[in-house]
């Protein structure tokens, strides 16, 4: 068998640091060379009109590979495999198939017609071929020819691809949705989540999911949150319709903190019996990154609550200790108060929330106190 | 009223996780003139209170928590009747409580309503 570097696309997001391909991601390489076939098979058939149909083994001794994956964020050589020492004839195609996927992707990031690159057909393909792309990925192609710009697949591209093909009404993407489930139907092996916006979708139970699924159900009456990540359809919109396919299903915590704030996501201004300012999204994704990443495991989880004036108040009760921490999202400030309930001790401090040193206090002060119950 | 009237606070749902009230409930927002609205419970049962304020007043409230005349005084604060709002209607005045004072009342005043529990839930 010989072998010829065929592609090498550049995988770019924190994901691929340091020489690494998701598993997930392999699934998408996969899909890039049934589109590359189809859309070779297209460009034989532009060049022979006159035929209907490809030769026969027109795909037979080809194939694509992952010879390597390269540094510099994560870089998969795809390369071409053919059983005679020469490139088959059919070779040509191969790459004018190469050349015509990263031209739709570099017209679609242009806001250029794609369907001069490729047919709906292939189009369709997008579907599964950039599906793992998560918020701040790409998938880079070098450009056919010299000094051209390189063509990144990103998640906002990959959609223009799709919505580019008349034939597509329904995209599929990743998802990961956190809500509680409020239906199950076991004969249909089918189930129906209530999100935090308060829409309901309905999705299919996996057997291998089946027990999280019903334990989510049952505890519906007393909040059970369930976390689910896997494929949805999603219209034109970005409105997601329904639930595909279910790879991953978690129970939540009561007090899990990313579906708490993103519960009061779905606070409106006038929340508070027509008062009210409903907490910024952008300062409730803030706070949910600094409290995942900085609290500790060992704590227990604060309350989380929405402040009239649009800021979010935790608060915890640990012993005779009441603590809250007041936060103004836009600032990333915060008011710290706790007070002994027993002793009548208080303090209470300003806090700059953008600086590890007052995480650290207080995780710190939380940490003694915790200490100091399971002492008494 | 006398010193064990009960004072009947509603919560509003935003301030309820886990069935675990915040603080903020024994505390009024800047908006509310440093003053906490109350039903005076000699006058109005939790529930027919409740009933009063979500369909009267047509407001949102998921259950009736209670404290005391005394436990206001406890911690320096005045409650009186306020009929110009409705007839059952009583304001706790926390008068010019700096913030951090509105923090530990408002945390003490809690701490004694959840002792008592809840007086009507939803």
């Amino acid at each position: 068998m010989a072998i010829q570097e065929y592609l090498r696309p550049k995988l770019v997001g924190e994901r691929f640091q340091g020489h690494a391909i998701p598993l997930e991601f392999l699934r998408d390489l996969a899909v890039l060379e049934e589109m590359v076939v189809e859309v070779a098979k297209w460009k034989f058939l532009q060049e022979h009109p006159e035929r209907r149909r490809t030769p026969r083994g027109f795909t037979d001794d080809m194939i694509l590979t992952l010879s390597a994956v390269e540094d510099g964020s994560a870089v998969p050589v795809i390369a071409l495999m053919f059983g005679s020492l020469l490139p088959p004839a059919n070779q040509v195609y191969y790459d004018q198939a190469k050349a015509a996927i990263v031209g739709a992707i570099s017209a679609a990031a242009d806001n250029q017609p794609v369907t001069a690159f490729l047919p709906d057909t292939a189009l369709a393909y997008f579907d599964r071929f950039g599906r793992s792309l998560r918020d701040g990925e790409a998938i880079e192609f070098a450009p056919p020819t010299p000094g051209a710009p390189t063509a990144r697949l990103t998640k906002e591209v990959r959609r223009k691809l799709l919505l580019a093909s008349t034939g597509v009404q329904v995209l599929t993407e990743e998802f990961q949705l956190r809500g509680a489930v409020h239906e199950v139907n076991q004969e249909a092996m089918t189930f129906q989540i209530t999100l935090f916006d308060g829409s309901k979708v309905a999705g299919p139970i996996p057997s291998q999911h089946f027990d999280n699924i019903i334990d989510a159900f049952k505890g519906y009456k007393q909040g059970m949150k369930i976390l689910l990540q896997g494929v949805g359809r999603y219209n034109r919109l970005e409105r997601l319709q329904g639930i595909d396919s279910i790879e991953h299903t978690t129970i939540l915590d009561p007090r899990d903190v990313s579906a708490r704030l993103e519960e009061l996501k779905a606070f409106k201004n006038g929340w508070l019996d027509g008062r009210g300012v409903a907490p910024q999204h952008a300062g409730l994704d803030w706070l949910a990154g600094a409290v995942e990443s900085r609290y500790s495991e060992d704590l227990p989880l604060p309350y989380f609550y929405p402040v009239a004036e649009g800021g979010v108040r935790l608060e915890w009760s640990i012993g005779p200790q009441e603590v809250s921490l007041e936060v103004e999202l836009s600032r990333k400030t915060g008011e710290w108060h706790a007070l002994d309930l027993d002793t009548d001790e208080e303090e209470s401090t300003a806090v700059d929330l953008d600086d590890e040193a007052a995480w650290d206090w207080m995780i710190g002060r939380l940490t003694g106190m915790v200490g100091a119950r399971r002492r008494d | 009223m006398t010193d064990d009237t009960l004072l009947l606070r509603q919560v509003h749902p935003g301030f309820i996780q886990q069935n675990r009230p915040s603080s903020q409930v024994f505390r009024p927002t800047p908006k509310d003139e440093n003053r906490l609205s109350v039903y005076d419970g000699d006058m109005i049962a939790a529930e027919p209170s409740w009933r009063h304020y979500t369909d009267v007043l047509g407001r949102k409230s998921v259950g009736v928590l209670a404290i005391t005349v005394r436990e206001c005084s406890d911690q320096e604060l005045t409650a009186a009747p306020s009929p110009d709002v409705f007839e059952q209607h009583v304001h706790v005045d926390f008068g010019v409580c700096t913030a951090n004072q509105a923090e530990k009342k408002g945390k003490k005043l809690l701490a004694s309503a959840m002792a008592r529990g809840w007086l009507y839930q939803v």
